[in-house]
C-alpha cells in the first residue's frame, strides 16, 4: 500500500497538525472542515488555520513552502478531494453523532481500499463503526496523534477485529518512515495506553501532594528530575496542556471504564481545580494556572498557586533534604527518604506504576508497549516497567505493600526478577507469561544503544567513543557532557583517521544524546581564557581546525548524521562531511557571535566555500560573502533539517530521515554507497574582496548599531567576523588556500577571546543559557 | 629592647609611587586625600604608636591580663592608651562620617594598622575587632541599630566582639548551639557559651557590643539556620544611655602562647536580650561581611609583626660584633666584624625584607582594590574590585600570616641565644605571630577557600583580575631587554601558576581531594607568583628612579633580585607538589598514623 494523497478532516489545533506534519513528509494532503456561518469564504477555518500555522512557534511546518502542499477547503462543497486520497484522517469534535454522519459522507466518495482513520482519544472503536458498511470497518482504525503532531513522537494505533491486516500495516509503516513516528499497537479500551496511566497519574500526583501538604514547587520537584520525568512535574505539566481539559478527560474516563476500576476511585477533581478553572485560570493558555506570571508593579514576577488556600505567592524553590538525597543517591535515595518529599514520591510511584502493571496485557500486548508510549507520549526518560526495575523489584514489592495496595498479577509474576535483561549483549524482557523474550527491532533500525551492549569500543576516552557498526562503517559517539565538543574529541577523531585508514570503509559521527552537540565546551575555554592562556587556546583551535580538515580529506567517506541540535563547534564537525543524513528535527547553526567569538573550526571557511560553489548564486564573491555575513553574524539557526538546507548548513543532496530510530541505519548505506571509489575532496582557492567588501559589512553594521538594532559589543564581534569573510588583508585578485583561510580565522578569533566584552557573554551563556545583549 | 621606626619611606612609595595616588584620590569622598595628607597621617601614626603602643608591648605581654569575679582587667597602662588613640581619632580612620568617622580609604588604614600590630599587636585587636563589629552592622543591621550603636563605637566609647566558636565547633559552624528565642517586642533571647572570644570582656570600655551567632528554635539544622544577634554586655535605653546589664558575661579568660595583652575569654549568655542583625538564618552570610575584611586585617597583622622583626634583626646584625668576615676581616679596627658581614645573615636579612616589602605591595594592591569595589562609580570597574579582593583575601590571610610567623623566626635567629630570651622582644614577635595562622580561618580553610570557592567562581572569573594583569604586563614588557632578568624567571613561574590552576580545576570537579590536596602549596605558588609580579614592577621603578635616591631605589632594585634569585624558585618545588596528586596521602593506611 502507498500513500501518495492523504485527507485530515477538521482543522484544528490536532487535526492543522497533523496535516502540516504529512506535508513535511513532502506529501499532499487536503485538509477540509466546516463552512463557518455567516461568513463569505466557506473556507475560512481550514485556510485560517494554516495560516495560523505559518506564525506559531514552536512551527507546524518543517519548512514554510510545506504549507503549499495542503489543499484547504469545506466538506460541502470538496469532499469529492477525498477520492484522490489514500488515507483520511477524522479529527472533528469528540462526539459520536457527528462522526459517524460524517464517516457515512466520506465512506461515499472515498476510493475503495483507502484507509479512514479517527483521531479520537476518548470514543471506542467499536462505537464509532458501529452503523458502517462492512468495506468502511475494514478500512477504519483509530490514529491517536499527540500534540502537537511534528514533536511529539507518538502514535497509537488501534485497530479493530475486522480491520484489514494490511491496512494496518500500510498506516504503521507510513507513519513510522514516513512521519518518523514511534507506533505503538494498542487495544481498544478508554484513553488507550499513553492517558490512560498518564492521566492517572496527573489525578493522583496533585491529589496527593494536596494530601500532603506539598507546595507545588516541591511536588513538581519530585515529580520531575528524580524520576526522569521532565521538570514541569505534573503541575507545570497541567498548565502546559490546559487545565479545563481535566474535567473533560476525566468524565470521559467515568463513562467508559468499568466500574471497578482504580482509575475511577481518583477520578475526583478537587474543588480548587474546579475553582481555577472557573476563574479562567486554565493554565499558560489561560490567565496562569498552577504557576502564573504576576505583572502588576511593572515587574515580571514568577508566583504559583497554595494548594491550601488557593492564593498567590511569589514561588519559592523547593528546599528538600529527599530532593538532595536524591542528588547523590538517585531515585532510591528519594524513595527511602523520610521527609514528606519521598512519601510523596513513594505514594504517586506505587499506585501508578502498580496500576500501569494491572493494565497488562488489558490495554496492551506486553510492557514494551507501555514503556514505549510513557516515554514518546509524556517524554517520560523512563517506562512505568524500567522506574519499576530502577527501583528494584523488592524495594517495589514492599512499597505497594506499605501502600496497601495489592500486588497485581505481573509483578507477582516478575516477583525478583527484573523486567528487563541483557543476555549475551541482547536486549530482553519479561513476557506476560514470566518468559524473557528479544527485543526485536524494526527492519531498518540500527541503534547504537543495542551496538554499545553488545561490543566493546575500537577506542575510547573521557568524551568519545569508536564503534564498529558492520559492514565496514565505524561510528564516533561523542560522550561528553552536553556532547560538548573537547580536546578528547578532537583526539579521538585523529585517532579514528587511522584506524578507519587502516582497516574499515566509512566513518559516521553520530550519537543518541538529546542533541548531536551543543558545541565547544565553553567552559574549559572561559576558565582558559580567564587565566590568560592564550598560547594553549591558539592551540586548541588550531588543532580543531587541523582535526577537522583531516576528516575532510581522509581516504574514506564521513558522514554525519546529526539529531537535535548541532551548534558552533558541532556544526563545524557536519560542514567538514562528505555527505549528511540528518534527522528532520535537527537544528544546526553557527551561534558563536552570541558568545562573542566567531566560528574557529572552520566554519567559516567552510560556508564561504560551500556559497562560492553555489549555483543558484550569482556571479562574483561579494553574494557569498554577504550570506555567510547574514547567516553568521545573526547567530542563524535552522529550525529543520529542512531549513538547514536554505542556509547551506546542509547541502542540495544531504539526506533526511524523519524517523529517529532509523537515521544510523540510513546514514550507513550512505556510507557505503560512497566509499565504493571514493575519492577525497579536491582542495579549493577561492579569491575574496578584501577591505571593499569589509567596508560594506560596516556600513550595514553601523547602520544597525544606530537603528539601536545592534549592540557595542554586536558591532565589535560583527566588525571581526567581516574582517574574516572580506579574506582580510586581500583583493579579488589573490587566491587563497584553506590553510590561509584557517589562519584568518584563528587570528579574529584570539582577537575577540581577548576581549573582556566576550568573556562577559561567555560567561552569561554558561551561568544563564541566554545570551548576554552587551 | 626593641627598636621600631615606621616605614615610612616604604609607605610612600606603595601607596604613591607603585599604585595608582590620583586614582584614589578620584573616587568619592576622598577628594582630599592627597599623598601629602596620607604621609602626614601615618607620620602622626607612627608616632603615636612609637610613643605610646611599643613601650606597653613587652610589660602588657608580661604582665597579661587578670581575670577576677567575672572582671577583666587589662595590663596597665592600656587603658590610658586606648583612650588616647581614640581621642585622637585614630579608632575611627576608616568608619564612615554618619557616625562619625573619618572616611579615609582602606589603602591608607591598612597602613596605619601595619604601624599599630608592628607596635602593640595584643593592643590593636580591641579596636580591630570593633571595627570588624562595625563593618558588618553598617552592611546589615537596621537603621534603628546602627543609629543606636555605631556612633559610640565609632568614638572607641564601646567597642566590639564577635561570638562565633563554642567548645564543640570552632571551623565547622554549622554544628552551634546557642539558642535565641524570639520575644514578643522583636528581641531574642539568647542562652548558650562561646569561647576564644577576642576582646569578649576588658576594662578598657564602659559597653560591649557583642555579634553572636545562633539558631533560633525551628531554625533548619547546619549552617542553613544560623543568625546573627546583636547582643550588648550592658543593655542601651532607648535615650541611648547604659540602662540595665544584660545577661552577659565572662566565664574565664585563656592562658595563652602569645597576645597576651589581649582577653581571649569564655563569654556564657543567659536569657541575655539580642537583636537579630539581617535576615534571619543568612547569620553566614553576615558574618562573612566581617570575616572578609577581618581575614585582610590579619594578613596584615603578619606584615606588621614581620616588619618588627626585620628591624630588630637588621638593628642588631649592624651592632652586633661577632666573628670575621670569611674573606678576611672587615672592620680590622674592631674586636670582630658586625653580622652583616656573614652571607648567612643576610640571607636572613633579605628573605624577612623581601617578604615584608612584597607583602606591603600586596596589601597595598588589595587594599586599593577595596577602596575601588566600595566607591568606585563605575559598577563594572567596583565588580572587578570586589572579584578580585574576593580572590585575593584568602591569600593575603594565609601567605602574609604564614610568612609573618617565617620572619619572626628568622628575626630570632639573627639574635641567636638573644634571640631567645625576653630582653630583645624576638621572641615575642614569635609567639604573638603564630596565632594569626591559626584564626579568622586557619590557613588550611584559606587554601580550601581559594581552591575550592573563588578558582571555580563564574567559570573563574576572579582569577581574571589577577591573571590578566600580570599577562598584560609580562607581554608589555616582552621588548624591554633591561628587565629580562625578571621577565623570564616571572614569566616561567606565571606559567607554573597557569598550569597548575587548570589541573586543580580539572582533577578537582572529578574529586574534590584531589583540589584539597593541593591547596596549601598552591595557594602559596599564587601568592609567590604575586609578588614576583609586584617585585618586578618595584624593580621597574626602582631602575628609573634611581638616580633620585639611590640608597632607597638601588635596595629595591636588590631585593627584587634577591627575590628573584633566592624566593620565587620555589615556584618550581611547588608545581612539582601540586603535581603529584593526592593519592600518595589518601592511601596511607590510617592506623598506621
Amino acid at each position: 500500500m502507498e500513500i501518495k494523497k492523504v485527507a485530515v478532516i477538521g482543522a484544528g489545533v490536532m487535526g492543522a497538525g497533523i496535516a502540516a506534519h504529512i506535508s513535511n513528509a513532502g506529501i499532499p494532503v487536503v485538509l477540509l472542515d466546516i463552512v463557518p456561518k455567516g461568513v463569505d469564504n466557506r473556507n475560512a477555518i481550514a485556510e485560517g488555520a494554516v495560516q495560523k500555522m505559518l506564525k506559531v512557534q514552536p512551527a507546524p511546518f518543517m519548512h514554510k513552502r510545506n504549507a503549499r502542499l495542503v489543499t484547504t477547503g469545506n466538506i460541502e462543497d470538496h469532499m469529492e478531494l477525498l477520492a484522490e486520497c489514500d488515507w483520511i484522517i477524522e479529527a472533528v469534535i469528540e462526539r459520536l453523532d457527528i462522526k459517524q454522519d460524517l464517516y457515512r459522507k466520506i465512506d461515499s466518495v472515498r476510493k475503495p481500499g483507502s484507509v479512514v482513520s479517527s483521531n479520537t482519544s476518548t470514543i471506542p472503536l467499536r462505537d464509532l463503526v458501529a452503523e458502517q458498511t462492512d468495506a468502511f470497518v475494514g478500512d477504519f482504525m483509530i490514529t491517536h496523534f499527540f500534540n502537537p503532531p511534528r514533536y511529539m513522537r507518538l502514535l497509537e494505533i488501534t485497530a479493530g477485529e475486522k480491520t484489514r491486516a494490511d491496512a494496518v500495516m500500510g498506516i504503521r509503516d507510513f507513519c513510522d518512515r514516513s512521519l518518523g513516528k514511534g507506533v505503538v499497537d494498542c487495544n481498544d479500551t478508554p484513553g488507550f495506553i499513553a492517558n490512560r496511566i498518564g492521566i492517572f497519574w496527573i489525578q493522583v500526583a496533585i491529589l496527593e501532594a494536596m494530601a500532603l501538604g506539598l507546595s507545588v514547587e516541591e511536588a513538581d520537584a519530585v515529580m520531575g528530575r528524580p524520576l526522569g520525568i521532565p521538570k514541569t512535574g505534573v503541575f507545570g505539566l497541567s498548565d502546559l496542556v490546559g487545565i479545563d481539559l481535566m474535567p473533560h478527560l476525566m468524565e470521559s474516563m467515568q463513562r467508559t471504564l468499568s466500574k471497578d476500576d482504580p482509575f475511577l476511585a481518583k477520578s475526583t477533581i478537587p474543588e480548587l481545580v474546579s475553582r481555577m478553572i472557573a476563574d479562567g485560570y486554565t493554565g499558560r493558555k489561560g490567565k496562569g494556572g498552577f504557576y502564573r506570571i504576576n505583572r502588576t508593579a511593572g515587574g515580571k514576577v514568577k508566583e504559583s498557586i497554595d494548594l491550601v488556600s488557593g492564593e498567590y505567592n511569589p514561588s519559592r524553590k523547593a528546599q528538600l533534604d529527599s530532593l538532595q538525597a536524591s542528588r547523590q543517591g538517585g531515585l532510591k535515595a528519594l524513595v527511602n527518604h523520610p521527609d514528606k518529599g519521598g512519601q510523596y514520591a513513594r505514594r504517586v510511584l506505587a499506585q501508578v506504576l502498580g496500576y500501569a502493571a494491572s493494565l497488562i496485557p488489558e490495554i496492551a500486548e506486553n510492557i514494551l508497549a507501555v514503556d514505549e508510549a510513557m516515554k514518546l507520549g509524556y517524554a517520560w526518560k523512563y517506562g512505568p516497567f524500567e522506574l519499576i526495575d530502577r527501583l528494584g523489584g523488592s524495594l517495589f514489592g514492599q512499597l505497594l505493600e506499605s501502600e496497601g495496595l495489592s500486588l497485581p498479577p505481573l509483578i507477582q509474576l516478575a516477583a525478583e526478577q527484573s523486567f528487563y535483561r541483557v543476555q549475551d549483549g541482547q536486549l530482553q524482557y519479561l513476557d506476560t507469561s514470566g518468559i524473557y523474550q528479544d527485543v526485536v527491532r524494526p527492519e531498518g533500525v540500527l541503534l547504537l544503544s543495542d551496538i554499545k551492549r553488545r561490543s566493546e569500543p575500537l577506542a575510547k576516552n573521557g568524551s568519545a567513543a569508536l564503534w564498529d557498526i558492520g559492514d565496514g562503517v565505524v561510528c564516533l559517539e561523542y560522550t561528553s557532557k552536553m556532547n560538548a565538543m573537547d580536546p578528547d574529541i578532537l583526539a579521538l577523531m585523529r585517532e579514528a583517521i587511522g584506524i578507519v585508514s587502516k582497516e574499515y570503509k566509512a566513518l559516521v559521527l553520530h550519537n543518541e544524546g538529546e542533541n548531536y552537540s551543543v558545541g565547544a565546551n565553553l567552559g574549559l575555554l572561559l576558565f582558559a581564557a580567564n587565566i590568560g592562556t592564550w598560547d594553549q587556546i591558539e592551540e586548541m583551535v588550531e588543532g580543531g581546525q587541523q582535526t577537522y580538515k583531516a576528516l575532510k580529506y581522509a581516504p574514506f567517506p564521513v558522514i554525519g548524521a546529526p539529531a537535535g541540535m548541532a551548534l558552533g563547534g558541532g556544526c563545524e564537525t557536519l560542514l567538514h562531511c562528505d555527505a549528511v543524513q540528518a534527522h528532520a528535527e535537527t537544528y544546526i547553526g553557527l551561534v558563536e557571535v552570541g558568545v562573542g567569538l566567531i566560528p574557529g573550526w572552520g566554519g567559516c571557511k567552510e560556508m564561504l566555500q560551500r556559497w562560492m560553489i553555489n549555483k543558484r548564486r550569482p556571479g562574483g564573491p561579494m553574494p557569498a560573502v554577504i550570506k555567510c555575513f547574514e547567516t553568521i553574524s545573526t547567530a542563524t539557526v535552522a529550525k529543520s533539517a529542512a531549513e538547514a538546507k536554505d542556509y547551506l548548513f546542509f547541502r542540495p543532496d544531504d539526506g533526511v530521515t524523519m524517523n529517529r530510530d532509523r537515521l544510523l541505519a540510513d546514514a550507513k548505506s550512505r556510507a557505503l554507497a560512497l566509499a565504493d571509489g571514493y575519492q577525497p575532496p579536491q582542495p579549493i582557492e577561492i579569491s575574496l574582496p578584501g577591505p571593499t567588501a569589509k567596508a560594506a559589512m560596516e556600513m550595514a553594521v553601523k547602520g544597525f548599531h544606530l537603528a539601536g538594532k545592534a549592540t557595542d559589543h554586536d558591532v565589535v564581534v560583527a566588525m571581526a567576523l567581516a574582517e574574516m569573510l572580506s579574506g582580510g588583508d586581500t583583493d579579488i585578485t589573490e587566491s587563497l588556500t584553506e590553510d590561509d583561510l584557517l589562519g584568518l580565522e584563528r587570528e579574529v578569533f584570539m582577537s575577540l577571546i581577548r576581549h573582556p566584552d566576550t568573556l562577559d557573554r561567555m560567561e552569561h551563556m554558561l551561568e544563564t543559557g541566554k545570551p548576554l545583549r552587551n | 629592647m626593641a627598636s621600631y621606626k615606621t616605614p615610612l619611606r616604604d609607605m610612600h612609595f606603595v601607596y604613591s609611587e607603585l599604585f595608582d595616588a590620583e586614582a584614589i584620590q578620584a573616587l568619592p569622598g576622598c577628594e582630599e586625600v592627597t599623598p601629602d595628607l596620607v604621609d602626614a597621617i601615618l607620620q602622626e601614626a607612627g608616632k603615636f604608636c612609637e610613643e605610646r603602643l611599643l613601650p606597653l608591648n613587652r610589660s602588657g605581654d608580661e604582665e597579661g591580663c587578670h581575670f577576677e569575679n567575672g572582671k577583666v582587667t587589662t595590663p596597665a597602662g592600656l587603658k590610658e592608651a586606648y583612650h588616647d588613640f581614640n581621642e585622637m581619632g585614630w579608632g575611627a580612620l576608616a568608619a564612615d562620617p554618619e557616625y562619625g568617622g573619618q572616611g579615609l580609604p582602606n589603602s591608607v588604614s591598612m597602613m596605619v594598622e601595619e604601624i599599630m600590630c608592628s607596635t602593640n599587636f595584643a593592643f590593636g585587636l580591641y579596636p580591630g575587632l570593633t571595627h570588624g563589629a562595625y563593618n558588618a552592622l553598617v552592611a546589615r543591621a537596621s537603621d534603628e541599630l546602627k543609629q543606636t550603636y555605631l556612633p559610640n563605637m565609632v568614638s572607641g566609647k564601646w567597642s566590639g566582639s564577635m561570638c562565633l566558636t563554642e567548645p564543640q565547633c570552632g571551623t565547622d559552624l554549622g554544628m552551634i548551639r546557642t539558642k535565641a528565642v524570639p520575644q514578643e517586642d522583636g528581641s531574642y533571647h539568647i542562652t548558650g557559651s562561646k569561647m576564644f572570644i577576642t576582646a569578649g570582656e576588658h576594662d578598657l570600655t564602659e559597653n560591649i557590643i557583642h555579634l553572636v551567632l545562633a539558631r533560633t528554635p525551628d531554625a533548619p539544622n547546619g549552617i542553613k539556620g544560623i543568625s546573627l544577634f546583636l547582643v550588648p554586655k550592658i543593655q542601651v535605653n532607648p535615650d541611648g544611655l547604659l540602662g540595665a546589664p544584660n545577661g552577659v558575661s565572662c566565664g574565664s579568660i585563656e592562658h595563652k602562647m602569645g597576645i597576651n595583652a589581649s582577653a581571649t575569654c569564655v563569654i556564657n549568655l543567659d536569657d541575655a536580650k539580642g537583636f537579630l542583625v539581617g535576615e534571619l538564618n543568612k547569620g553566614m552570610e553576615a558574618m562573612f561581611i566581617m570575616m572578609n575584611t577581618e581575614r585582610l586585617a590579619v594578613g596584615i597583622q603578619g606584615l606588621g609583626i614581620g616588619e618588627a622583626s626585620y628591624q630588630g634583626a637588621v638593628a642588631y646584625a649592624r651592632e652586633r660584633l661577632q666573628g670575621r668576615a670569611l674573606t678576611g676581616p672587615k672592620s680590622p679596627e674592631k674586636p670582630a666584624d658586625s653580622l652583616l658581614v656573614h652571607p648567612d645573615v643576610r640571607r636572613m636579612l633579605l628573605t624577612q625584607r623581601a617578604y615584608v616589602e612584597g607583602n606591603r605591595a600586596l596589601a597595598g594592591w588589595v587594599a586599593t582594590e577595596m577602596d575601588h569595589a566600595h566607591r568606585n562609580p563605575d559598577p563594572s570597574r567596583r565588580q572587578e574590585a570586589k572579584d578580585f579582593v574576593a580572590l585575593m583575601t584568602p591569600v593575603v590571610k594565609a601567605f602574609m600570616t604564614d610568612t609573618g610567623s617565617e620572619v619572626a623566626n628568622l628575626g630570632m635567629q639573627v639574635f641567636g641565644g638573644h634571640g631567645y630570651i625576653r630582653e630583645h622582644g624576638m621572641e615575642q614577635y614569635v609567639r604573638d605571630a603564630r596565632i594569626a595562622q591559626i584564626y579568622e580561618g586557619t590557613n588550611g580553610i584559606q587554601a580550601m577557600d581559594l581552591v575550592g570557592r573563588k578558582l571555580p567562581a563564574h567559570m573563574g572569573r576572579y582569577l581574571r583580575r589577577f591573571f590578566h594583569p600580570v599577562r598584560d604586563y609580562l607581554e608589555s614588557k616582552e621588548h624591554d631587554f633591561s628587565m629580562h632578568a625578571y621577565l623570564m624567571p616571572l614569566a616561567k613561574a606565571f606559567g607554573r601558576l597557569q598550569k597548575a590552576t587548570a589541573v586543580i580545576a580539572q582533577k578537582g570537579m572529578a574529586n574534590p581531594d584531589e583540589a584539597g590536596a593541593a591547596a596549601a602549596e598552591y595557594l602559596r605558588l599564587f601568592a609567590l607568583v604575586a609578588l614576583g609580579y609586584l617585585w618586578m614592577r618595584m624593580a621597574d621603578i626602582g631602575k628609573q628612579k634611581r638616580d633620585e635616591d639611590n640608597l632607597f631605589y638601588q635596595a629595591k632594585v636588590d631585593t627584587a633580585r634577591f627575590y628573584f634569585e633566592r624566593i620565587l624558585p620555589q615556584s618550581s618545588a611547588l608545581f612539582a607538589n601540586i603535581m603529584a596528586g593526592s593519592k600518595g596521602m589518601m592511601k596511607f593506611n590510617d592506623e598506621a598514623f
